[in-house]
């Protein structure tokens, strides 16, 4: 096996990334309005000192956010490259067929990282955070970055088409990252809620990411955390690349017009 | 199997459910042939390909490319064979030169290599000024044109091409044919073809007809012209049936459709010029001449005997 197809996927996603500016910087205007919307709204209820505390803590949520999104659609490229005929390109290709989608994972990781390093060049300059901090940050964001490209690469496989957009958005990303505490600590919700974070393996990579910076409550430890996120992503991206394998799966792609 | 064949098949079947749609098929291509699978819409055309290319697997028998068994290591069969999908297989947000650098690296050519191979290619189908050009601007036939492109990048020892012309003017079809004659020519790969278009046919060296996942043996294109018979007479009358039951006894039941009766003439000494002044006040046009691949495919696939089956 041979890195040259590989690079030439993540290439392609990487290439296509900067080529959409608007992407990007949609990208970064979100977490700011989570930030200074969200930030400023909530925390006028908190009493003062606690005000900037509440911007501290929101940080590794808005980091984990910008991850989240970045690594899921980016995986979700599975999907539209297989609507809009490259997966074909792909398919026919002499690799094996789990090498498309470990490919495609690799970029969606990159491709997330790269928009963690802007957020957090943009959190420096903002003050918000320190050079050391933005430093401690990155393994963390890395880890987070794989788990939801993981969970994006399984999304993917067992959808159709694109046409379930609006259902991924809704039934995947939101609750994923509204049951994470990303926005809230997690030993303030009520009990059943608690259980809803506990299952989902976002939630350990937004824990991780609070672990890096100071004074921030966390809720599980750090190797916790690193064993659930790499228990989960591997055993994620081993089903989507065996899932992907079986010819089922794509023979909506070739019997579109026939059947 | 044999090696000297570029592909071989043995009771290759692909099942649906209870449908079959390519039901035990048996192959043998010679090494350089250009071969022609023709049939209707849901015949099993693309079903074969793609069995034959590892893009779906069989439900039972085996296939061979060049000796090498299919569903032992598909990805050396990938890296033998090249496909030109029915749709097209390109990133149309980006250029000509992006797309088929980006398809060589997934060949894993080393830069140099295929970049002159891309120059290569873009001169013989004449699009080499358009290299930077976005796929969005160019035109059906040129899009099509960088899928073969790119379907031949890597040199492939069977060609496999799914209705490459479907949905292109007469001027694109002929420019891509003779882009695929050249290729044929420079790098003597064995071409497999399926096509709708018949008269694109006639340049096989053979011609098979599959209908309903079941293959129909053919030949070459002038011999399986020959046995339909020496002449295809059209007759046009707002009489049909009348017509019709005149003439079945003589030259056997016509196709009809709508007004029009076409019979196939086995004799070829049959005194048209008498028949016409027989039939002169009860038809409205009649035409002799010799049968062609549309013939031969209108009588495999539309033969009235199949209808009363």
């Amino acid at each position: 096996m041979s890195w040259r197809p590989v690079k030439a996927v993540v290439g392609r996603e990487l290439s296509k990334l900067f080529r959409q500016r608007a992407r990007l910087i949609s990208a970064m205007v979100r977490p700011m309005i989570w930030l200074l919307v969200i930030g400023s709204g909530v925390g006028s209820m908190l009493a003062e000192q606690q005000q900037d505390n509440y911007l501290t803590f929101l940080v590794p949520g808005i980091l984990a956010m910008t991850l989240l999104f970045a690594s899921l659609l980016s995986a979700l490229t599975l999907v539209y490259d297989k609507e809009f005929g490259v997966m074909r390109m792909m398919m026919i290709a002499p690799i094996a067929h789990y090498w498309i989608v470990l490919s495609k994972l690799i970029a969606a990781t990159l491709t997330a990282m790269v928009q963690a390093i802007l957020l957090l060049l943009i959190l420096l300059v903002m003050g918000l955070i320190s050079v050391k901090i933005a430093f401690m940050l990155l393994l963390p964001a890395l880890l987070t970055a794989i788990c939801c490209a993981a969970i994006g690469g399984l999304i993917a496989v067992y959808s159709k088409s694109i046409d379930n957009f609006a259902v991924i958005m809704n039934f995947f990303i939101f609750p994923v990252f509204f049951l994470s505490g990303a926005l809230y600590p997690v030993n303030q919700l009520p009990d059943y809620m608690h259980y809803i974070v506990a299952v989902n393996p976002f939630s350990y990579g937004v824990d991780l990411l609070k672990h890096a910076v100071p004074d921030v409550d966390t809720d599980f430890s750090v190797i916790t955390d690193v064993t659930v996120l790499l228990a989960f992503s591997i055993t994620a991206i081993v089903v989507a690349c065996w899932q992907f394998s079986r010819e089922s799966v794509h023979e909506p792609l070739f019997h579109r017009g026939t059947k | 199997m044999h090696a000297n064949l570029a592909i071989q098949t043995q009771g290759l079947t692909k099942q649906y459910g209870q449908v079959f749609a390519v039901n035990k098929l048996d192959l043998e291509i010679q090494s350089g042939q250009f071969y022609g699978l023709l049939g209707p819409n849901g015949a099993g055309k693309s079903t074969t390909i793609h069995m034959l290319t590892t893009m779906t697997a069989a439900t039972k028998g085996d296939a061979w490319i060049a000796g090498q068994k299919v569903s032992d290591d598909p990805v050396a069969i990938r890296r033998m064979v090249g496909l030109v999908f029915q749709d097209s297989a390109l990133d149309r947000t980006m250029s000509i030169d992006e797309n088929l650098q980006f398809a060589a690296a997934l060949y894993n050519l080393p830069p140099a290599e295929a970049d002159k191979r891309i120059d290569e290619l873009l001169s013989v189908f004449g699009l080499q000024d358009k290299r930077q050009q976005k796929l969005l601007a160019l035109s059906g036939g040129q899009r099509r044109a960088v899928d073969i492109a790119r379907g031949v990048l890597h040199k492939p020892k069977v060609l496999f091409l799914d209705e490459p012309t479907i949905g292109l003017d007469l001027p694109n079809r002929r420019a891509i044919w003779r882009f695929v004659e050249q290729l044929r020519r420079d790098e003597g790969m064995t071409v497999f073809l399926t096509t709708h278009y018949l008269e694109e046919a006639a340049a096989c060296d053979h011609v098979d007809f599959i209908q309903q996942g079941k293959l129909q043996r053919g030949g070459t294109p002038t011999e399986i012209i020959e046995q339909i018979g020496a002449y295809v007479l059209e007759i046009d009358t707002p009489e049909p049936e009348d017509i019709a039951a005149l003439l079945t006894p003589m030259f056997g039941i016509p196709i009809r459709e709508d007004q029009q009766l076409s019979f196939k003439i086995l004799a070829d000494d049959v005194d048209f010029s008498a028949l016409q002044k027989t039939l002169a006040d009860n038809i409205s046009s009649m035409q002799w001449r010799k049968p062609n691949l549309n013939d031969v495919y209108l009588w495999r696939f539309c033969s009235p005997e199949d209808k009363t089956a």
